[in-house]
């Protein structure tokens, strides 16, 4: 028997008109509605084990956060990882994170500990993440923390540090290299918001 | 042939190949400046492309393999990025999307300014609210 379901768009698109739509009206938002947008976040990846480190930056990061409602969205171009080693992106891109059909990773979530009152005061806040997390076309639900710093000038900063499975994402490391691989990548997510 | 000789040549093959893989091991990524342009366009021109049809300026842009993109236009900002890093962002006839070029600082032309008229080549990413180009470096 054929089930027929409503076709859902990819997630990113919802993220990028998402994005669009929420700078394309910003100018005409109320103040009260606090949100912020980065286009230039910054996201590490760290491999530790006894024969290699293996790490990756991307500051190419965009990202919208709503602190009224705690929504929370970034996305990453998979291509803009660099590495100081070109072998180590070649078989990244390639071998890995199939970035040429899957070209980029998503979150779309919640924070849970911060909104408004917290905005208007400057400090440093702990806060709780929960969403989905999509990495190599496969959505996983990702809770987590972070801590989110209100500067005097109104600016926003969110940190996060958290750990990814290759497999919780199917992506395949060959038995030859996956000594060299940690079982947990460490990730760090580093976001400079200004207003919107 | 004798055996000193076979010797020899074993060696030898292990040497060459010994510092071939540890060449590749450590070969460090490409700067765009070492590597041709696969296309020339502007800055509006490029986001036009990727507004119009992703997937076909995916495919012509960032390739399967990196691609190096020359783009023309003018300087919308300059965004630093943490110590090392600056963004050159230029207009693209869009007031929510631009091209958003990274250089390292080291490569980042000390006259540049905002309203500067510029050509420069980097290794195109994708699009997200922006088209993306790292490793960017100037083009006289």
């Amino acid at each position: 028997m054929i089930i027929d379901r409503p076709v859902q768009p990819p997630l990113i698109m919802n993220t990028r008109k998402t994005l669009l739509v929420a700078l394309a009206a910003a100018p005409l938002m109320l103040a009260a509605q606090d949100r912020f947008a980065t286009r230039n976040g910054h996201i590490r990846f760290f491999s530790s084990t006894p024969m290699e480190n293996i790490e990756a930056d991307n500051n190419k990061v965009t990202s919208v956060l709503d602190a009224t409602t705690g929504a929370i969205e970034f996305a990453a171009l998979i291509k803009a990882f660099q590495f100081e080693k070109a072998l180590m992106q070649e078989h990244f891109n390639e071998n890995y994170m199939d970035s040429n059909t899957f070209p980029k990773a998503t979150f779309k979530g919640k924070v849970t500990g911060f909104g408004s009152a917290e905005l208007k005061k400057p400090g440093t806040y702990p806060v709780q993440v929960a969403g989905d997390l999509t990495i190599h076309g496969v959505t996983r639900p990702h809770t987590g923390t972070a801590t989110i710093t209100v500067d005097a000038a109104g600016g926003l900063k969110a940190v996060s540090e958290f750990e990814v499975k290759p497999e919780d994402h199917r992506i395949e490391i060959p038995a030859v290299v996956r000594e060299k691989i940690a079982q947990q990548l460490k990730v760090s997510v580093d976001l400079t918001y200004t207003r919107m | 042939m004798n055996k000193k000789t076979l010797l020899v040549i074993l060696i030898l093959a292990l040497l060459g190949g010994g510092y071939f893989a540890w060449h590749q091991y450590s070969r460090k990524v490409d700067s765009a400046a070492d590597l041709p342009s696969t296309a020339q366009l502007s800055a509006t021109e490029l986001l036009e492309a990727f507004m119009v049809d992703e997937a076909a300026a995916t495919t012509r842009f960032v390739g399967t393999t990196e691609q190096v993109i020359q783009v023309s236009g003018t300087i919308r900002s300059l965004e630093p990025v943490g110590k090392e890093l600056t963004n050159v962002v230029l207009e693209a006839d869009n007031e929510l999307a631009a091209v958003v070029c990274e250089f390292a600082n080291a490569d980042l032309p000390a006259p540049w300014r905002t309203g500067t008229q510029v050509t420069l080549k980097g290794i195109c990413t994708g699009f997200l609210l922006d088209v993306v180009l790292v490793r960017c470096v100037p083009v006289e």
